[in-house]
């Protein structure tokens, strides 16, 4: 199985180790990994701000980067969604838009790949803490992969996964969002944070570079010893941390 | 009371929202209570999307030939004896009501909830034209007994005051001698409200939904008031949004459902009532004459448009209770009688872009209303379609946020740019690094950094470790790293 | 019952047309089978005496007491409700069923017994029979359909049946017999479709009634009787 790795920015510059780790896990299950150099980011900040016009080069740019893929796997719900825009988009440009329709359907963030397509649910991790999982918004409520990261956390050895209390409210990264309404966002942060202190749990744990950008800059801020790690870097992990 | 409240500008509104800790704290409760009981009622109804697609193809379809089911709905109220009037503005419905009134020669009205008639602000125009208007609907009351303090919440009006606040008012105001109990004050306000129903000349009241088939008007209430006002005044005034309407009671019984369960979590709410025109001649109790104002005021352009779902919206709050923005702000930092999610959709549309730009942006889109509204409008989609609009259509977007987005704009369309820029960034950021992390960036950064770290960008991207690794090989995850 | 006028329609319904782009449609508007048809699975393949019980289950979460008597017994149920309650004067709709259930002979016997006065709604005086509605302690109605799923008792308005008896007094008391009670709100409203299509004439106010008034308007606390009834009782009678 050809598998082509959608990295997104945040995953190419900041979040180095949950690509590496991406690749590993689908190497491990047989995939034939490669990287489409051309590509760059979704698009997702200008779409998501209005500038629609402006999005098209980025998407047009991105499908042409995978068209020959077989599968596209992403290790951020929130990008591998916006994907799936694409052909509303494109939609007064017929071309484009037959070839956004078929990037969406070979889409899969990382780990709805895994349960669906893999069919895995145990990744065979190993991995000692006490962890708690924030549910992205854009993965559970657009995407709609809900049970798979918790599926397959439950299923990583001396992982001890806590609740987190009001789980489905926003972090408050939202994109610009953060950066347009600064005094909102970091209300919606802080809340977040305290959630996550009252599970008494030391990693964090998440599926979306932007979420994990956002809680572990405010949880950094407030020198709260709490670390903020990717799923894929649990999901890859072998016990020695 | 105007579609408008509050302060002119939005920043403030947002500012005293966020200073109001009185405030946040009761909206935060409220909506934990909220959210659990809608959960719950969706939950034990079982099939709860299913229902949502009932709603949506309802309001669907009654939209598409809204004309017609408004012709029979006016055909069938004056077959029953009641009046029809269609009101475009504000105004021609204001003017309407009033010369109802004048005729009449009435000085006491008594009112139950209708947020239309607070977008119209009829209050205000009787109030000129000498009349005692009683609010009897308890948070709505409060509300007018505090100086007519602008509801912040489409279902609970008073949902930003606490009890103490509410006991204080009613001390201030009405020489309330008891505690904040809200046993103690309902039973207070009931005692005052009852009077104040049997005195009433006119009943003016809102309407949940008309039915076309039949010509009648229900009424989705607990307290009691609306029935009330249905009952003891010789003349009724109901006064509708023109979008509120259903085929006939086969859709009522489905779109009160769906209302009641996302509202308050209720199988049914304590009263629905429906009336079909005045009284009959030999009825011993009922209005003796009734009006049916159907209130356009904006919602006809936004027919035929993108947006021509807004309303489909009953008007149930779900969206706001589950808002995280509306959370942290309050309903009044929304400038509009309308707030949270459905209130930054619809305010624009009937208001304009010109003092309601900024609430599109209010919102992360993190897509909790859209999950949870009855209806199925896609709330936050909406958003993004009003920050295109503002940004494509009316040009509207500030200087620097172009200038960001025409950058973006060729960094993410150029796999040579991007990757030089990629590249680039740990370079870029050197001079701002303290410590292994940013804590105070440049520019547009600095309102990433008021309140959080940015982290650094790594020497090596993932595309350069891609291509210079050796396949196979592990890279393990370690708490240290 | 003279017509009433209609102002200002044609050019407001020719605008909605207009912004759908295309011309009025004044008829032949069919309204479509849903594709959805939820409503109707909704207890429907409960018996009535599983009914009875979600209703009775219903009437915890409504605030509502519940009671099951039989025809015979009827009488001195109500009789020890309103002796539980206090009341002191009733005021009863004008509707047969009161005599078909072997009621209005007892009110002498409650007003010897218990000092218990028991008025009907005079479709004569009107104005009396709501002043009488406003002073009594207790309204009391039959049930003309009943909600299971909810809790709720259908009221149609008649000159006998005024809407003050369920509003005014601060008690409520439903006489709901077994046959009215029906799974939902859709079977109700239905009938009420029906009804219409047939050129049946509907009553001037329907009321769905779901227990004692309420309010959550102060902070989210529940308060049982706001304006309408401050208590409410059911009592179910086996009419078959
Ligand atoms: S938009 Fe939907 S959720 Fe919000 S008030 Fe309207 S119907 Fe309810």
């Amino acid at each position: 199985m050809k598998v082509s790795i959608f990295i997104t920015c945040l995953g190419d510059v900041f979040y180095v180790n949950a690509g590496k780790a991406t690749v590993e896990l689908l190497e491990r299950y047989g995939c034939e990994v490669d990287f489409p150099e051309t590509q760059t980011c979704c698009g997702q900040p200008a779409y998501n701000s209005g500038y629609h016009e402006k999005t098209k080069a980025a998407a047009k740019n991105m499908i042409t980067a995978f068209e020959h893929s077989e599968y596209v796997v992403c290790p951020s719900g929130s990008c591998a969604y916006m994907f799936r825009e694409y052909e509303e988009l494109l939609q007064n440009e017929p071309d484009w838009k037959v070839k956004a329709a078929a990037l969406k359907r070979k889409t899969y963030e990382l780990t709805q790949f895994l349960t669906e397509i893999l069919q895995i649910e145990n990744t065979g991790a190993e991995f000692h803490a006490k962890a708690t999982y924030h549910t992205s918004c854009h993965m559970t409520r657009l995407l709609g992969v809900k049970e798979a990261p918790l599926k397959l956390l439950s299923n990583v050895s001396g992982l001890e996964m806590v609740d987190l209390p009001n789980r489905h409210d926003c972090c408050g990264f939202g994109g610009t969002f953060s950066v347009k309404m600064p005094e909102i966002s970091q209300q919606m942060v802080d809340e977040k944070a305290l959630h996550i202190e009252e599970t008494d749990a030391d990693v964090l744990i998440g599926a979306d570079g932007g979420c994990l950008m956002n809680i572990g800059g405010r949880l950094n801020r407030q020198k709260k010893p709490i670390k903020v790690m990717h799923i894929a870097e649990i999901l890859n992990s072998r016990g020695d941390n | 009371m105007p579609l408008h409240v509050g302060e002119k500008a939005f920043k403030s509104r947002v500012e005293k929202g966020l200073g109001n800790e009185f405030m946040r704290g009761a909206v935060r409760s409220a909506q934990g209570r909220l959210q659990d009981s809608r959960s719950h009622a969706a939950e034990e109804l079982g099939d709860w999307e299913e229902w949502r697609n009932l709603g949506q193809e309802i309001r669907q379809h009654t939209m598409e030939n809204l004309d017609f089911y408004l012709q029979q709905l006016s055909e069938k109220v004056a077959e029953r004896g009641g009046h029809v009037y269609f009101a475009e503005t504000a105004d021609d419905a204001n003017h309407y009501i009033s010369e109802v009134i004048e005729k009449k020669k009435a000085r006491k009205i008594a009112k139950s909830k209708s947020m239309v008639t607070e977008e119209i602000a009829l209050n205000d125009i009787l109030e000129e034209q000498g009349c005692n208007v009683v609010e009897t609907d308890l948070g709505e009351y409060i509300l007018q007994i505090d100086d007519h303090d602008p509801p912040s919440h489409i279902v609970a009006p008073a949902l930003h005051k606490n009890k103490e606040q509410i006991r204080d008012v009613f001390k201030e105001k009405l020489g309330y001698l008891h505690t904040e109990k809200p046993e103690e004050l309902t039973l207070f306000a009931r005692e005052q409200l009852r009077k104040e129903f049997l005195s009433a000349e006119v009943g003016i009241t809102g309407c949940n939904f008309a039915v076309a088939e039949s010509g009648t008007c229900a009424l989705v209430t607990n307290e009691g008031n609306a029935r009330m006002v249905s009952t003891l005044p010789k003349t009724q005034i109901t006064v509708m949004g023109m979008e509120r309407i259903v085929p006939t009671w086969e859709e009522l019984d489905v779109l009160v459902s769906l209302l009641t369960r996302a509202a308050v979590g209720q199988k049914l709410t304590s009263y629905v009532t429906a009336l079909t025109g005045p009284k009959e001649e030999s009825e011993g109790d009922g209005p003796e004459e009734f009006h049916l104002v159907v209130v356009d005021n904006g919602r006809s352009k936004i027919l035929g448009t993108e947006f021509q779902e807004a309303l489909h919206c009953i008007r149930c709050a779900a969206c706001i209770n589950v808002c995280p923005v509306y959370r942290h702000i309050g309903g009044h930092a929304y400038g509009s009688i309308y707030p949270g999610p459905i209130g930054a959709v619809l305010t624009p549309l009937l208001a304009g872009y010109e003092d309601y730009k900024e609430l599109p942006y209010a919102s992360s889109l993190c897509g909790a209303c859209t999950e949870v509204c009855p209806v199925k409008i896609p709330l936050h989609e909406y958003l993004i379609d009003h920050r295109r609009n503002i940004v494509e259509k009316e040009n509207k977007s500030n200087l620097s946020e172009k200038l960001a987005m025409q950058g973006f704009h060729k960094l993410a369309g150029s796999a040579g740019l991007f990757n030089i820029a990629t590249k680039m960034a740990p370079f870029l950021v050197t001079p701002f690094v303290r410590d292994g992390t940013i804590s105070k960036g440049p520019g547009p950064l600095k309102a990433w950094t008021g309140a959080r770290e940015l982290p650094l960008p790594q020497k090596e991207r993932f595309r350069d470790w891609f291509k210079h690794r050796t396949k196979g090989g592990q890279h393990i995850a370690k708490r240290g790293d | 019952m003279q017509r009433g006028e209609i102002k200002n329609r044609e050019a407001f319904l020719d605008k909605v047309a207009g912004q759908l782009g295309r011309n009025r449609r004044k008829d032949n508007v069919i309204r479509p089978k849903w594709k959805h048809q939820v409503q109707w699975k909704v207890l429907a393949d409960l018996t009535e005496n599983e009914l009875v019980d979600v209703l009775e289950k219903q009437c915890e979460v409504i605030h509502t007491d519940f009671i099951r008597t039989t025809e015979k017994e009827l009488d001195a149920k109500i009789l020890q409700v309103l002796q539980a309650y206090g009341v002191k004067t009733a005021l009863t709709s004008d509707d047969s069923r009161f005599s078909s259930f072997g009621l209005t002979n007892k009110y002498q016997d409650w007003k010897n017994s218990s000092d218990i006065d028991v008025f009907k709604w005079d479709i004569e005086s009107p104005g009396q029979s709501r002043h009488l509605a406003e002073q009594a302690d207790a309204g009391i109605t039959f049930s003309d359909i009943t909600l299971a799923e909810s809790g709720t008792v259908v009221l149609f308005s008649s000159d006998g049946k005024g809407r003050s008896v369920s509003l005014l007094p601060s008690t409520y008391i439903a006489i709901i017999p077994k046959s009215s009670l029906v799974p939902r709100m859709s079977q109700a409203a239905r009938e009420i479709h029906h009804q219409i299509e047939s050129g049946g004439r509907i009553s001037s106010c329907i009321n769905f009634i779901s227990g004692p008034s309420n309010s959550a308007d102060i902070e989210m606390n529940l308060v049982v009787g706001v304006h309408g009834p401050i208590k409410a009782a059911y009592i179910l009678v086996e009419d078959r």
